[in-house]
């Protein structure tokens, strides 16, 4: 079964699969837009020391074949063998790349994922949409990387300059002097970075046309063989690979194709799209395909329809339809298993795996080795399911937190009382559900955890949520908050206080335990204690008529009120297995 | 209904201290080779292992600890298999290896007594006597088990110059060697950190590592019951 990875996810590979034969899948697609796949082998540094280690459609696989470049097939753009065991020393990163090759921008991603099949079975895969990126011309998509054993992890990351960028990023050099031809084994980078500006206008004219196709099959240029040095946009479709040995493994991608289908295409706009947008979703491509200087232009505007066509009122359903799997899960399922290895294992087995970790190493460092702290650039960025770690020096933009929910913090941060501005609000009649806030500004890292409950990060692009506001553990203050009561008899204190989140931003949800996401439909009731958050385009109603039944139990008090929610398909909510 | 149990068998004992599943440990004891554990943390035992709470050595040790009941450490010895948790607490399982670490009185559920320790008061911290803010430095050739309430997270202190604070009830165990201090609340009027409304953070800073929980629910159960 495969495991559904969100950004900043990470696992062993042991934890996914036996085997060190991996076939990697990168699909990515946007209308008329095509992309170049390519495989960094990084350092401990992670700089690219060594441009043989580069793999690209110019230079197919690394010196003593661990990495190879497939070629597109099984419905992924692009695909890759690694064989983790013979990939060299010195290579601590294998890091899996997109660029946009021509104008254009992440934003315009239909959608995309990295997978791993391992022994013909997709064992992760990490999902992402261009909802996640704006105005990105690349993004490193996952890594695998070695920290005692070989990990994987998703990341998600775009780059603002497009492959110059990254190659920057990894220490590697566009040399414009060099000349664009140079021998493709000893100078990689330099003989890539040229065509990138030369080959961009002509990307256009030609690959539109077949671009159109890409969403899965993704292969129609003809690839030239890796020789020329120069073409960038026909061979990032397909690139036969000379040597592609994995025979076991086509068979086995192709095995798994029609699986990963299903996810693939009923994720994002395909479902959505036709309805309202019967002509559009449908042609999209065509029309923009042929004229380049379109495709910018409608290009940011065609990416929203399919999500936001249904209800304009429910900016959600892009994100939910996934989120399903995308933010809030993150919590749920996976990390259990991800993040710390030991801790999805069933109970009693787990000796076994956890267990021949920690002793293996003497010493404190070695024991504590699997609790070290995840190290990634980004914002928010879950350690483990009951911490989160922020980190304000990224875009030095203060969060709001509970108060008493730091358990740690490195660096300049300044911790200030939350005005009564808006805690005033909160407090709101005297019910004695007071929120206290902190706001924690400056720079450096701050460690939030409250009581041990499961901490859940939702990002929201331009959508709303409505969190309960006692399951509200922090969030960032450049999102848009507001208090909303919800007023019913029997609710303890006369009202139910939600905080509806809008904007763009992340807030941490905390739950007592592991949640259930129910979708909502005509018959959806929760029990107002337990409730933790719902999409903010679903309306909740004190039930009157549940509150019959809560009446109808023994020995009720006649307490417990139930909250009825309406609201258009795709709408959810999050229940929690705990009432406060 | 022993297939589905069957799962939970212990493994076969591997070393002298071994994780069963995340919340328990299981020590395999040798006569001759003791082992301090907190009082009521045993929830199982095979074999025959005795118990004295309150040993004469640890007394002697930890002086200071006591608060009138005596230390909450007993001595087990014997040979069997020992199993020790505290009330659904994650465990961490280390061994030594001639390395050090300062823990935190509540955090401490077993240790080897051929280790050293000693118990210390945290320095600037006085406030916490009465709270048991106490830390026990450990070092030598052994095995430590400490508990965590939910999955720990370890970070390095010595990045940047940067001191690292922790909100105490968090935290469980830190590198000896590293500075600490204890810190009042930063700006007027800020209210981090729990309980009273005192707000308080230790300071860590120099090259170093430290354990943190993410709750900060240091309530000493083992104590709490008595």
């Amino acid at each position: 079964m495969a495991r559904e990875f969100q950004r900043g996810h990470k696992a062993k590979i042991s934890d996914l699969t036996a085997g060190t034969d991996l076939y990697v899948g990168v699909q990515i697609s946007a209308p008329g837009l095509s992309f170049d796949i390519s495989c960094f082998g990084l350092d401990a540094s992670e700089r690219l020391s060594d441009d043989r280690y580069f793999i690209f459609f110019n230079q197919p696989k690394s010196p003593e074949e661990s990495i190879q470049l497939l070629g597109a097939q099984a419905g992924d753009t692009e695909s890759f063998r690694v064989t983790l065991d013979r990939v060299p020393q010195q290579i601590q990163r294998l890091s899996f790349t997109a660029t946009i090759d021509g104008a254009g921008q992440m934003s315009q991603v239909a959608s995309g994922y990295i997978r791993i099949v391992a022994g013909g079975e997709e064992v992760a895969r990490y999902a992402f949409s261009g909802a996640e990126f704006s105005t990105e011309r690349a993004v490193m998509l996952g890594d695998f990387y070695l920290k005692d054993v070989w990990r994987f992890a998703a990341i998600g990351q775009g780059f603002d300059g497009g492959l110059e960028a990254l190659l920057k990023n990894f220490g590697g050099e566009v040399a414009e002097e060099e000349p664009a031809p140079a021998p493709p084994q000893s100078a990689a980078a330099p003989s890539f970075a040229p065509p990138a500006q030369a080959a961009a206008p002509p990307a256009f004219g030609a690959p539109v046309a077949p671009a159109p196709a890409p969403a899965q099959p993704a292969a129609p240029a003809p690839a030239p063989a890796p020789a020329p040095a120069q073409h960038f946009a026909p061979p990032q479709g397909a690139t036969p690979p000379p040597a592609t040995p994995a025979d076991p493994m086509h068979a086995a991608q192709t095995v798994v194709a029609p699986m990963n289908q299903p996810p693939g295409a009923a994720v994002p706009p395909p479902p959505q799209a036709p309805s309202p947008y019967g002509q559009p979703g449908a042609q999209q491509q065509p029309p923009f395909g042929q004229m380049p200087g379109q495709q910018q232009a409608p290009g940011q505007t065609a990416p929203p329809p399919p999500g936001y066509g249904q209800q304009p009122q429910a900016p959600m359903p892009p994100g939910y339809g996934q989120p399903q799997g995308v933010p809030m899960p993150a919590g749920y399922g996976q990390p259990q298993g991800g993040q710390f290895p030991g801790q999805g294992a069933p109970q009693g087995v787990p000796q076994g795996a956890p267990q021949s970790a920690a002793p293996q190493g003497a010493g404190v460092a070695a024991a504590l080795q699997k609790y070290r702290e995840a190290p990634t650039g980004q914002r928010w960025t879950q350690q483990n399911e009951k911490l989160i770690r922020v980190d304000l020096g990224v875009s030095e933009q203060p969060i709001l937190a509970r108060q008493g929910s730091m358990v740690l913090y490195q660096g300049k941060v300044e911790f200030s009382y939350k005005g009564a501005g808006f805690a005033g609000r909160v407090v709101g009649n005297a019910t004695g559900q007071e929120m206290q806030l902190m706001r924690c500004s400056g720079r450096g890292q701050v460690f939030l955890a409250e009581e041990g409950t499961h901490l859940h990060p939702i990002e929201l692009q331009g959508d709303a949520i409505c969190v309960s506001a006692e399951n509200v553990l922090a969030f960032d203050e450049t999102l848009q908050h507001e208090v909303r009561r919800i007023e019913g008899h029997g609710i303890p204190g006369g009202a139910l206080f939600v905080m509806q989140f809008q904007g763009t931003g992340t807030v941490i949800v905390k739950t007592h335990g592991v949640p259930v996401v129910l979708p909502v439909t005509p018959t959806t009731f929760a029990d107002c204690h337990a409730v933790v958050a719902w999409s903010a385009a679903a309306q909740a109603i004190v039930s009157s008529q549940v509150r019959m039944r809560s009446n109808a139990y023994a020995g009720s008090t006649g307490e417990s009120v139930n909250l009825q929610f309406r609201g258009a398909p795709g709408n959810f909510i999050v229940v929690q297995p705990y009432e406060v | 209904m022993n297939q589905q149990l069957a799962g939970f068998a212990p493994a076969p004992v591997a070393t002298r201290m071994e994780n069963h599943g995340h919340h328990m440990v299981k020590v395999a004891m040798q006569t001759g080779n003791d082992l301090y554990a907190r009082v009521g943390s045993m929830v199982a035992y095979e074999g025959f292992v005795q118990y004295e709470p309150n040993p004469p050595a640890v007394r002697q040790v930890a002086r200071e600890w006591m608060t009138g009941e005596g230390a909450p450490l007993m001595k087990c010895s014997g040979d069997g298999l020992l199993y020790l948790a505290d009330y659904g607490a994650d465990v961490v399982v280390i061994n030594l290896a001639g390395d050090s670490l300062s823990v935190n009185g509540t955090n401490l559920l077993a240790f080897d007594a051929s280790l050293q320790w000693g118990v210390e008061r945290v320095k600037g911290m006085a406030k916490f006597a009465g709270q048991g803010l106490w830390n026990i430095k450990i070092s030598g050739q052994g095995w430590v088990a400490l508990t965590s309430r939910g999955t720990p997270i370890v970070v390095d202190c010595g990045r940047g110059e940067d001191e690292t604070y922790v909100d105490p009830d968090a935290l469980i165990a830190w590198s000896p060697n590293l500075k600490v201090k204890g810190k009042r609340s930063f700006k007027a009027g800020s209210l981090i950190g729990r309980g009273s409304g005192e707000a308080y953070q230790m300071g860590f800073s120099g090259e170093g590592i430290v354990v943190v929980q993410p709750s900060e629910d240091s309530t000493d159960r083992l104590r709490a019951r008595g």
